[in-house]
């Protein structure tokens, strides 16, 4: 059975700017939550006779964090390359807070705060220096630096080894300090690119927990991950991506649909088989029976609901159940479903 | 300007970090540079005698009449004067016995053994050894003429000494026509050998030191910079300083420690640090230029110290090129060493002035200047290679 954590629940936050003048005073609200902080339209990204990215579009408001969900070599780290301003696209257009991101642009990319997916830090600096480092070609210097440095080192845990070299450090740590410098200089877009590649359970979880918190805090977040796992219990929205194309995009409860929003339920065990498919096969709620021997695999509309009249019908037609699994269609169903196979594939 | 010194200053920071560079940047090159000038450095050459046997008369006149003509003399015993001869550690050993020694006190004509080395100057300081013993035996034998014609000794002593004094002794000047001993006339012992070795290492550790270029992109540092609010301009512009940075410190090493440590004179500061400054842009330029076309640091790493021996042995940092023969000394004008060298000659040898070194400045400054651009383009290029 597959458990989704729910985000919790985010607090509203309607910025107010007031400004005075010389010709009175005037309010200006700004409704933050609504407001595009990424629009990406058309991008298109061809190496030679490749296409590596096709006609990407999408939209991230404040305080949203969305998933690019695909499996490896699907172009995400192209597209994030895109938005970052690291390469130019052959097409389209990135607007980063109303501002178009080019390579050449500088102004764009005070906005953003990238953690790529390799481990981009000095193994020769200590974590301090790393973050001194990054913090500088940001712009931030003096009292706000050193100030900035020690918050960002308590904030992923790393203030009692700030000292040393980051080549001592484990995969986790590592990754961390690889994040921390991404938000070192309060970005309003960050961009992470499968930031757990390659880390332990606990350091993964910690991870998530960071990215969770940030977005509660109303910083817009843009997310790659061949995870399914981690593009459900973190994102808002959600693009599957396969060979340069969205597939789809939604909420997670969106793509689901786009399954047909059925449920499995397995059911092992002994006794007459054959006779208890046929039963079930009667049943109003299950819409499929199929029969392997070892047990049987139904799908059903809701497999919850349906479970106990399931088992009891059953166990009526001579078929001794034990054991009952209920598998609730996820991303990798509807990644299955979208193109055909698997999304670790 | 702050993130192009930030690049900068981190480069520094990670080549100084690494302790292998502490060592052959910082001590290699003063080991080297006390080798060579104890070696084969001005004055090297000075006439070594070793006198072995008991104290005697005889062993002091001698040693006193062979420190006068500047002879370092060793007192030893027998074994380790003829250790020292096999060794090349002395030019000659004179053996004493005690018969020597009475026979000397007596006024007797003595017989005294005498091995030379086997290198080439001990001939001539065998000839010193003759001389000084010729002087003594003479000064023995005027001191007997005098004391046989019933003058004590201790008035015979002293009017021999107002004699020799009240002779004008014939001066020789030695003038040496060669031309290449002219070119390094002024030289002190380790003079020759700090400016050599200045810019064999410079230029190494710079090639060497472009590894930490190549790093940063394998590290995705490279992408990460890039997605700062910073422009490719900065970025190339901060690694070009980094990459000076490293060589000028390194530079500024090596002339500050072999003018503390070993008393090179590097005659007008001012100008020899105004040569050092060039010839590390071009040093940096061309590590620039390694670390941009090469993706692998141990490559990287072996490509500097192969190009860095080639180009400094080449440029007259291994041998003098006042030894080179013509074609070779013309080649040598293709690398910068050759006119850091030149520079540097002028100024250590010649008291030369900023306009007698404008040419090689001009030269250096031309290099940097190409050298820069094209890595500076390489550099770029390398860059969005990386993203």
């Amino acid at each position: 059975m597959t458990l989704s954590r729910r985000k919790p629940a985010r607090k509203a936050n309607l910025g107010t700017a007031v400004c005075t003048g010389t010709g009175g005073v005037f309010v200006e609200v700004v409704e933050t939550l609504t407001k595009d902080v990424l629009d990406v339209s058309g991008l298109v990204k061809r190496y030679g006779d490749l296409t590596a990215v096709d006609g990407v579009s999408f939209r991230i408001r404040a305080g949203e964090t969305f998933g690019l969900l695909g499996p490896n070599g699907a172009g995400k780290t192209t597209i994030i390359s895109m938005v970052a301003g690291l390469i130019p696209a052959n097409e389209g257009t990135v607007r980063v807070a109303g501002r178009g991101m080019t390579p050449a642009e500088t102004e764009a990319k005070r906005i953003i705060g990238l953690v790529p997916q390799e481990l981009a830090i000095y193994p020769d600096l200590t974590a301090r220096e790393n973050l001194r480092f990054f913090g500088r070609l940001q712009g931030l210097t003096g009292k706000g630096l050193t100030q900035r440095t020690n918050e960002v080192l308590e904030l992923i845990g790393l203030a009692d080894r700030a000292g040393d070299l980051t080549k001592k450090y484990s995969g986790g740590m590592k990754r961390r300090l690889n994040i921390g410098i991404g938000l070192l200089h309060r970005p309003t877009l960050l961009i992470l690119d499968e930031p757990t590649v390659g880390v332990d359970p606990q350091s993964r979880n910690a991870i998530l927990e960071s990215v969770e918190k940030l977005s509660v805090e109303g910083m817009a977040v843009l997310y790659t991950t061949h995870y399914m796992e981690e593009a459900e219990r973190l994102c808002d929205r959600i693009a599957i991506i396969d060979e340069g194309r969205i597939q789809a995009e939604g909420t997670r409860d969106q793509l689901i649909t786009l399954t047909g929003g059925v449920d499995r339920i397995n059911l092992r065990g002994g006794g007459s088989m054959v006779r208890a498919a046929e039963a079930l096969r009667g049943l109003p709620a299950v819409q499929h029976v199929d029969n392997d021997g070892a047990g049987l695999m139904l799908t059903v509309g809701d497999g919850p609901t349906a479970l106990a009249g399931i088992v009891t019908g059953a166990g009526q037609a001579g078929m001794s159940v034990t054991s009952v699994e209920i598998v609730r269609p996820d991303l990798e169903s509807v990644f299955l479903h979208l193109t055909g196979k698997a999304l670790r594939d | 300007m702050s993130a192009m010194l930030a690049i900068a200053t981190v480069e520094l920071r990670r080549f100084l970090r690494d302790k292998s560079n502490i060592f052959f940047v910082f001590i290699f090159p003063l080991l080297l540079i006390l080798l060579l000038g104890s070696q084969f450095g001005a004055g090297s050459g000075q006439a070594r005698v070793a006198i072995a046997g008991p104290g005697s008369a005889l062993a002091q006149a001698l040693t006193a009449k062979l420190q006068s003509s500047g002879v370092v003399v060793t007192a030893s015993g027998e074994n380790a004067a003829r250790a020292d001869l096999s060794r090349g550690r002395t030019d000659v050993g004179l053996f004493l016995d005690e018969s020597d020694g009475a026979a000397f006190d007596a006024g007797q004509p003595a017989e005294l053994d005498v091995v030379m080395a086997s290198q080439s100057s001990a001939q001539a300081v065998l000839q010193q050894v003759r001389t000084a013993v010729q002087a003594v035996g003479l000064e023995r034998s005027q001191l007997a003429a005098l004391t046989g014609a019933g003058i004590p000794e201790d008035r015979a002593r002293p009017a021999l000494v107002q004699a020799a004094a009240q002779v004008a002794v014939p001066t020789v000047d030695i003038v040496d026509t060669n031309d290449v001993a002219q070119e390094f006339r002024g030289l002190g012992k380790f003079d020759l050998g700090a400016s050599q070795q200045l810019l064999l290492f410079v230029f190494l550790s710079s090639l060497t030191g472009a590894a930490t270029l190549i790093q940063a992109r394998r590290f995705g540092v490279v992408g990460r910079v890039m997605s700062a609010p910073v422009s490719s301009g900065q970025v190339v512009a901060g690694q070009a300083l980094g990459r000076f940075a490293i060589a000028f410190v390194q530079g500024g090493f090596i002339m500050a420690g072999t003018a503390l440590l070993f008393g090179v004179d590097w005659g007008n500061l001012w100008l020899s640090a105004l040569v050092l400054v060039l010839f590390c842009a071009v040093a940096a330029a061309a590590a620039m230029m390694v670390g941009s076309v090469i993706d692998n640091d141990t490559a990287a790493a072996g490509v500097g110290v192969g190009g860095g021996l080639v180009l400094g042995g080449l440029g007259g940092c291994m041998v003098p090129p006042e030894f080179f023969p013509e074609a070779l000394a013309a080649i040598s004008y293709a690398t910068p060493h050759r006119w850091a060298y030149d520079a540097f000659a002028a100024i250590q040898r010649q008291d030369g002035t900023l306009g007698d070194i404008l040419p090689q400045l001009g030269v250096l400054a031309g290099m940097a200047a190409a050298l820069l651009l094209l890595g500076a383009w390489l550099l770029r290029w390398s860059l969005s290679r990386a993203l």
